[in-house]
């Protein structure tokens, strides 16, 4: 059923299946607990409500962590309430977190204490914070305020009715100068993203959540479209034990980026000479039928090796700016070639070989960014930054891409110019080209010969070698760079003095 | 320790057991990706009955510092 709001999604769903597990997730080794709709339900309104006592009710609300239970009741808590929720990766360094934290002029940030590091700095760093609310602290002090403290404070029902077009989620994204941007979205650009297409899912399908929630892909398919479907969404506590998470929670379904499918796919071809059916049982269970796939490329002959074990790989196309899905793959007609059809509320035509698309999930704009935004929308268009086009039947092919954005294999996008700058920062490193080279991220540099001869630097390789070491050292797992290229010669120039990229 | 690491290796990525060496790179010379070295970890802990902190494995680059993290997880269980 199409919905126009977070909220209509929440309540349909508790409505008919308001005593069914909503959320299970594992309190230790092999223990499970679950959530029902009800009490996610009633846990969510009591955080709008104390949003509402602090004072915060239409506020801009951080949520940083890993997906949890007190995750999803903040994000339905405060985005239910008319608030906006700015949900963050919790794998960024603290000093860029507070950068984000402080540019979405965030007031509440509830915070996991796995990032404990990011609360001792948070109330210096930005000023506009008012209220830090721990996860886990059992009971409120003055460093912070105990999330399950607050709950049990402002128990209560909260009958917000809120504005399909208005604000309530922020998602940062790579940019291409180098300085992440804000992706405003509206309760009706997420809303109708997850529910205006019928994928014949069943209800009550055991959903595995493997991908980080502050990602468009997983908020919006995993989570909105998986709790519209009456799903029961399991939280995977660590990608160490996917494999282990698999058997314990037995899903139906799992979204994947490609990353994650061919590391499984390695795993399966080395059992190739067993029975599919008896590898397909002990790896993913009788019950296992579909994996959806989004964020990057996926090799199309994944699909035929996972058909092979009577597993259907959906593949689908976004990106956040568009809430995020674009194009989806049904099981019920495949083009292996295709990235999948247009999604309903959605329309594309191709401009100088660029896909433009239009429609209820576009974005509102990047927050406080109008340059970036007038760049990239035009006349209610959002220009992807990906080249292909759509057929007479509505499915979408990609053949390349027009911005410099690497989209790594899971789906993470990383800033060329961002680590160029960060390393580029270093006096030794004259000229820098960061880009993507068979699944990693390679650093191409041509050093200062002059200064390193200043410096008596004999081994020049092994100095650059230890700039992209210390730089590493300080960045996510997605942005750090594996290969090194030293160049002897200067780079290729356009007329404006610019490296060119390719 | 190493022996039982370099069998576990050999599972995920395309290399003759002679090549991995404790000071080898596990994304730059062997070829893992960061998701593979995540699933090898899971099954590590299964083999070994020990907890890796998903955290701290994140600054494992070579797999001299995998078997130093891992006969200290060892030691403490």
């Amino acid at each position: 059923m199409l919905c126009s709001t977070i909220r209509q999604i929440l309540l349909n769903t508790q409505k008919e299946y308001g005593s069914e597990d909503a959320v299970r997730y594992k309190i230790a080794k092999n223990t499970i607990e679950a959530k029902t709709y009800t009490q996610l339900r009633e846990d969510s309104e009591s955080f709008s409500c104390a949003l509402s006592a602090l004072g915060e009710q239409g506020s801009h609300v951080a949520v940083i962590g890993a997906t949890s239970y007190p995750w999803l009741v903040a994000y339905f808590g405060t985005v239910n309430c008319g608030s906006v929720a700015v949900p963050l990766d919790a794998s960024l360094p603290a000093e860029e977190l507070c950068e984000l934290i402080d540019r979405a002029d965030v007031t509440v940030l509830v915070l996991d204490e796995i990032r404990k590091d990011v609360g001792a700095i948070v109330k210096e760093r930005c000023p506009k914070l008012k209220y830090l609310i721990s996860m886990q602290k059992k009971e409120s002090g003055e460093e912070a305020l105990s999330f399950w403290q607050l709950l049990r404070e402002h128990r209560g029902a909260c009958d917000y009715e809120p504005e399909p077009d208005k604000l309530c989620t922020i998602l940062f994204t790579s940019g291409t100068t180098g300085k992440s941007k804000g992706v405003m979205l509206t309760q009706r650009n997420l809303a109708e993203n997850a529910t205006c297409l019928d994928m014949k899912i069943p209800p009550r399908t055991v959903i595995l959540s493997v991908l980080p929630i502050h990602h468009a892909y997983c908020l919006s398919m995993d989570i909105l479209k998986g709790i519209s479907l009456g799903s029961v969404i399991c939280i995977n506590d660590s990608l160490l034990r996917v494999a282990k998470n698999i058997k314990l929670f037995q899903p139906n379904m799992i979204l994947m980026v490609p990353l994650m499918i061919e590391t499984m796919a390695k795993k399966l071809e080395e059992v190739s000479g067993l029975p599919a059916a008896l590898v397909k049982r002990q790896v993913f269970g009788k019950q296992f039928h579909t994996i959806c796939s989004g964020g990057a490329y996926l090799p199309p002959a994944m699909i035929d090796l996972f058909g092979r074990y009577g597993i259907t790989i959906l593949q689908g196309y976004g990106m956040t700016e568009c809430s995020p899905v674009i194009s989806t793959t049904v099981s019920w007609n495949i083009r292996k070639e295709s990235v999948g059809q247009i999604l309903p509320n959605c329309e594309a035509k191709t401009v100088d070989e660029e896909l433009w698309v239009r429609g209820s999930s576009v974005m509102l704009g990047y927050y406080k960014m109008p340059e970036e935004t007038a760049e990239t929308l035009v006349d209610g268009w959002l220009r992807t930054g990906d080249l292909g086009y759509v057929d007479e039947d509505g499915f979408v092919y990609l053949t390349g891409r027009k911005k410099n954005l690497i989209i790594t294999k899971n789906g993470e996008n990383v800033s060329p110019e961002e680590l160029e700058n960060k390393i580029g920062e270093n006096r030794l490193v004259q000229e820098i080209l960061v880009r993507e080279k068979e699944g990693v991220i390679e650093a191409e540099i041509y050093p200062d010969y002059e200064y390193a001869k200043k410096k008596h630097i004999k081994d020049i390789r092994a100095a650059l070698q230890q700039i992209i070491d210390d730089y590493n050292q300080g960045a996510p797992a997605y942005k750090k760079v594996y290969s090194l290229k030293v160049r002897e010669t200067e780079f290729e120039k356009n007329t404006s003095r610019k490296i060119k990229r390719y | 320790m190493f022996e039982q690491l370099v069998t576990i290796i050999c599972n995920y990525v395309e290399v003759e057991p002679e090549n991995v060496h404790p000071e080898s790179r596990f994304m730059e010379d062997l070829g893992f990706t960061s998701f593979d070295f995540m699933s090898m970890l899971g099954e590590v802990e299964d083999e070994f009955d020990i907890e890796i902190d998903e955290h701290e494995a994140a600054n494992i680059r070579t797999v001299g510092e995998a078997v130093e993290y891992l006969e200290k997880l060892q030691a403490e269980a």
